[in-house]
């Protein structure tokens, strides 16, 4: 499989009154195309900065010190994909490759959507900005239709300069000329054409993720909905341009577990029909067992352990997955639950080293002078721990 | 042996509780010193304090029973300006426009306070009853804020004034009638929204009773708002309190009140052909003195809301 | 809709009935003598007094008085102006055209430049554009209004040799208004003059009104500003703004489309205190640059104890209040979706 993204050595920190919280310490990470990736940890170890700096969605008081986040992006042509550091690209650029390329949807659906504006209006936004010379080719060829139909003189007319303006927009959509003609108000109706497009879209893209009666769905309002139905939108509108990932943060966290299957089930489905990838962020093991393929755990701003989510389960390498799931209750267990001792760190005076080694069972001297890098010790599982540094330099004399 | 340890701990606990409270109350002060604005304001607070207490020292009353009267320097109708005698000139019939402005600082303390003062405590009794009893007593009481609400209060003010008799008393009193109900409506919509929370439902969980619970949970949470809308209050009382003075309406000619003062400037905004300018002493200095106090109470109105509000702290 | 509509109109009868309660309180804290001295147009009739005081009932019962009080109010007999010498209905619509006139030239002016203002100093926040308007909002909220219209009066007009003068029109300019020549279509001056097709009274007129304008826009203005900017602040630290972000809209897009439609909302409600901030800036107003409209006339009726004057203010400004708050709450429910009128 090749990497789609590859994170390497991404920092980042807020500067806040009490100090400058160092939120990402070096994240190394990757995901190949086609992959449902978990990201696991407990709620403030850095799942969301994470996100948010895939897309250079921090803002101040926060910023990106360094680090490189790779993808490989499909040019024009659609042929070879070349890669791009999107950290190192201009606002202009991220501003067509979010919601475009990568998409992110968020954990509370009803504060992603705008109240005032209805559901037809937001999922037509995707298309709006990102394919707009496939909307123009639609509604060029539905004005041939209409000129075929041979209406009265001045009705052609019209017809006959929407034609024009619609060649124009499709050749260049950002040109001056059509910026002074939206500003005109009779003219300014061309615009009804390309809008009424992009509703068919919207309402065939929600009947394709099997949300009922999207013609409906389409006209309320965001408050009219359920909270399933909101965060079904919510995807749609991060699908609507076939990005080639999609970055969910804990977008069933706040939804009840029917519900919660149901758009589990939506979101795998969407690789077998969009060969979308998936950065599944969540705090619930539940949740990765049932749709990732590899995880990664993260603690206090590193990225501890990955593997293959049946290895990981059957037997965690790194303390504190061993931690996290011997403190996951099981039907028939008896006794107190065990949770790991101690408490998260503040990240604003981290531990030095390993950000664990306060809580570590099996802490060495090694662990608070030096942070552990994240070592490939078998096939495709990652630990960022020294025990398991000592094993495999033991494995290699 | 054992009291002792319990005390310790006792003292202990306290102490804990009271390290969170400590912080908060330095970030709070970080806050204001970080802000010039809010220090500005202060500042002007305290000097225009500064002058109303050394008023008798800096401006000594020519009747020591009568301090509010303006001293006149003769009866020439022509304003003078500022010369040795008289440092900020002198205004349409000599009275002396120093003498009128310190005293005025002292009016307008007066006025301000008395007027804020008595709104809050009549906001905060039918505020507080119709929050916490709610139905018919609410309706009543809303009701009465409405009515109240939907008259400016200038016009208000001048009618009421108008039926009580052209004096600086009847202001105040018609500037309390008139300002209570928006106090009776924070107070109500604090208690409504506090009664909902759910720590008042754990507390009367626990069992405490009504009265623990207005005091303890209730009042404090509404406090805050209350101290913001006071401190902006004050200088809008005085800035109606002084439009209605200017109007003739409020203290009568010769008393110290910067309204009464600019009033008397309104005959002389144009000087001489030669020198369009002359008496720009008459209205400037008044009219700065009552900028700068009402710029002051706003910028602390202001600063509170920013530094006690507890969602607006971080940002 | 048509329900609700219905519900608030009662609800509008049911304050004006209050206030009609308040304002006759007032008027019964005079004596029925000073209350009779408002009938009288000629001096003879003082010998009247008493005969006078029996006619109008104003020695029977309080709730006999207010019922006579009520019944001649329907009837459109608000009483005698001592300042304006004639009935107060009559003087009202006299002196209504001028105030709109200042009216309909300020409040645009403030409900735009105080979105526009809130608007970029919330987009920039902590920058220096942010720091500039908010100190010229904090200072133009406790500016006196009116000093400050003086201080105006006295730069413009008097240190610049009349450039831009008080009253409503040039001495010549009302000349030729009052004559036979121009029709008085409004008795707005500005619009007269566009439909009399004379621009040289426009432009006399648009000149009287710079000043006044200004004054009253200034001060209304900076509350306008502080509570867009507020509520922009919190509009912009919702989720959907990242959202919209994350989507790849332009920032431009962003505080346009999404923000600024959410942040409008609590400037509609203010819009309705906004008029009510007008009434009271309008008496200074007008009293300082001399233009005779509504506030003039109440300023001076409360000087000389005009009191159906006085009273024709407080009724006329709780109608108008209501009737805004009426707009207002219907403008609230079309702007947002979430609103649903009970």
């Amino acid at each position: 499989m090749s990497k789609l993204i590859e994170i390497k050595d991404l920092e980042t920190n807020f500067y806040t009154y009490e100090g400058i919280v160092q939120a990402l310490d070096g994240i190394n990470l990757s995901m190949g195309e086609g992959e449902i990736l978990g990201l696991v940890g407990e709620t403030g170890c850095g799942k969301s900065v994470t996100a948010l700096s895939i897309l250079q969605l921090i803002r101040p008081p926060g910023r990106i010190e360094k680090g490189e986040v790779i993808l490989r992006v499909q040019d024009k042509s659609n042929q070879s994909k070349h890669p791009i550091d999107l950290l190192d690209q201009t606002e202009l650029l991220m501003q067509k490759v979010r919601g475009n390329e990568i998409s992110m949807i968020f954990q509370e659906a009803s504060e992603a959507l705008n109240p005032v504006y209805s559901v037809n209006n937001q999922v037509s936004e995707s298309f709006l900005l990102h394919r707009q010379k496939e909307l123009c080719q639609d509604v060029l060829r539905k004005i041939e239709q209409d000129i075929g139909k041979g209406r009265s003189f001045l009705r052609r007319i019209i017809l006959k300069m929407e034609r024009r303006i619609y060649l124009r927009m499709r050749e260049d959509p950002s040109s001056s000329l059509l910026a002074i003609l939206s500003f005109l108000p009779i003219v300014r109706s061309y615009k009804r054409r390309m809008v009424d497009q992009a509703r068919i879209e919207s309402i065939k893209l929600m009947r394709m993720l099997g949300i009922a009666h999207p013609e409906e769905v389409v006209r309320r309002y965001p408050h009219e909905l359920s909270g399933g139905m909101q965060q079904r939108v919510v995807i749609a509108m991060a699908l609507a341009c076939s990005p080639t990932l999609l970055i969910a943060d804990e977008p069933t966290s706040n939804l009840d577990v029917t519900i919660q299957a149901q758009i589990l089930d939506l979101l795998r489905g969407l690789r077998e029909k969009l060969k979308t990838s998936i950065l599944f962020i969540t705090h619930d093991l539940g949740v990765v067992a049932e749709i990732c393929e590899r995880a990664a755990v993260m603690y206090a701003g590193h990225i501890v352990e990955i593997a293959p989510v049946d290895s990981l389960f059957r037997k965690p390498l790194h303390p504190y997955t061993q931690g996290l799931l011997e403190s996951v209750p099981r039907p028939g267990c008896k006794g107190r639950l065990r949770s790991i001792k101690g408490n998260v760190p503040n990240l604003i005076s981290p531990p030095p080293g390993c950000r664990f080694h306060p809580r570590c069972p099996f802490v060495m001297a090694k662990c608070s002078e030096r942070k552990p890098a994240l070592k490939e010790i078998e096939k495709s599982r990652f630990v960022a721990c020294y025990l398991h540094h000592q094993e495999t330099k033991k494995n290699d004399t | 042996m054992r009291e002792a340890r319990s005390k310790y701990r006792f003292w202990n606990e306290f102490g804990k509780s009271l390290k969170p409270r400590v912080e908060e109350l330095k970030f709070s002060i970080h806050r204001i010193t970080k802000s010039p604005l809010s220090l500005v304001g202060l500042a002007l607070i305290l000097v225009f304090a500064l002058v109303a207490i050394l008023a008798p020292q800096l401006a000594p009353p020519e009747r020591l029973h009568e301090p509010y009267h303006i001293p006149r320097d003769g009866y020439a109708a022509a304003p003078q300006p500022p010369s040795a005698d008289h440092v900020f000139g002198t205004t349409e019939g000599q009275y002396d426009v120093y003498y009128g402005v310190i005293w005025g600082t002292r009016t307008a303390f007066r006025i301000g306070f008395m007027v804020v003062g008595a709104t809050m405590l009549i906001g905060l009794l039918l505020g507080s009853l119709a929050g916490y009893y709610g139905g018919l007593v609410d309706e009543i009481i809303m009701r009465l804020v409405d009515i109240f609400m939907s008259i400016p209060t200038l016009i208000l003010a001048m009618a009421i004034v108008t039926a009580l008799g052209h004096s600086l008393d009847n202001v105040v009193k018609a500037l309390i009638i008139v300002g209570w109900p928006i106090y009776a409506r924070l107070i109500r919509g604090e208690i409504l929204q506090v009664r909902e929370q759910d720590y008042v439902s754990a507390a009367r969980a626990v069992g405490c009773s009504h009265v623990l619970i207005i005091l303890k949970h209730i009042l404090p949470n509404s406090v805050y708002p209350m101290l913001i809308l006071a401190s902006l209050d004050i200088g809008a009382v005085v800035l109606v309190a002084a439009a209605l003075s200017f109007l003739g309406l409020g203290a009568p000619v010769g008393y110290a009140d910067w309204g009464q003062m600019v009033s008397f400037a309104r005959n002389w905004i144009v000087g001489p052909p030669q020198n369009p300018l002359a008496y720009w002493h008459t209205i400037t200095i008044p009219g700065l003195f009552m900028l700068f106090f009402v710029l002051g109470w706003n910028l602390l109105g202001d600063a509170f809301r920013d530094i006690l509000d507890p969602r607006l702290r971080r940002r | 809709m048509k329900t609700y509509i219905i519900r608030r109109l009662l609800l509008l009868f049911v304050v004006l009935f209050g206030v009609s309660i308040l304002v006759f309180a007032i008027l019964s804290l005079f004596s029925p003598e000073q209350r009779a001295s408002v009938f009288i147009t000629d001096v003879k009739q003082l010998r009247d007094l008493q005969e006078i005081i029996r006619t109008h009932h104003l020695d029977a019962p309080i709730h006999i008085q207010y019922y006579y009080w009520v019944k001649a109010l329907l009837r459109g007999d608000l009483g005698w102006s001592i300042t304006a010498h004639r009935p107060v209905l009559e003087a009202f619509f006299y002196f209504l055209p001028n105030t709109i006139e200042l009216a309909l030239f300020s409040a645009p002016l403030i409900i735009i430049i105080g979105i526009w203002l809130g608007s970029v100093s919330a987009v920039h926040q902590n920058r220096l554009i942010d720091h500039t308007t908010r100190t010229l909002a904090i200072i133009g909220w406790s500016l006196p209004t009116f000093w400050f219209g003086l201080m105006l009066l006295m730069i413009f007009y008097g240190y610049f040799r009349g450039l831009l003068p008080p009253e409503a029109l040039s001495t010549k300019a009302n000349l030729y208004v009052q004559s036979v020549q121009f029709v008085r279509y409004t008795r707005i001056n500005t619009l007269d003059a566009l439909l009399n097709w004379e621009p040289w009274i426009l432009l006399d007129a648009l000149r009287h009104l710079i000043l006044p304008v200004v004054t009253l826009t200034v001060v209304q203005c900076a509350l306008v500003m502080r509570i867009m900017r507020s509520s922009m602040l919190e509009a912009l630290g919702r989720g959907y703004i990242t959202t919209a972000r994350a989507k790849g809209a332009s920032e431009a897009t962003v505080v346009k489309r999404h923000a600024r439609r959410n942040a409008l909302i609590p400037v509609v409600t203010v819009s309705g205190w906004l008029i009510a901030g007008l009434a009271g800036g309008v008496v200074i107003t007008e009293t300082i640059f001399s233009r005779k409209g509504l506030g003039w006339w109440w300023a001076r009726a409360a000087v000389q104890l005009d009191i159906p004057a006085v009273l024709c203010a407080v009724l006329f400004n709780a109608i108008l209040f209501v009737v805004t708050n009426l707009v207002v709450d219907l403008l609230y429910a079309y702007i947002d979706p979430r609103v649903t009128l009970k």
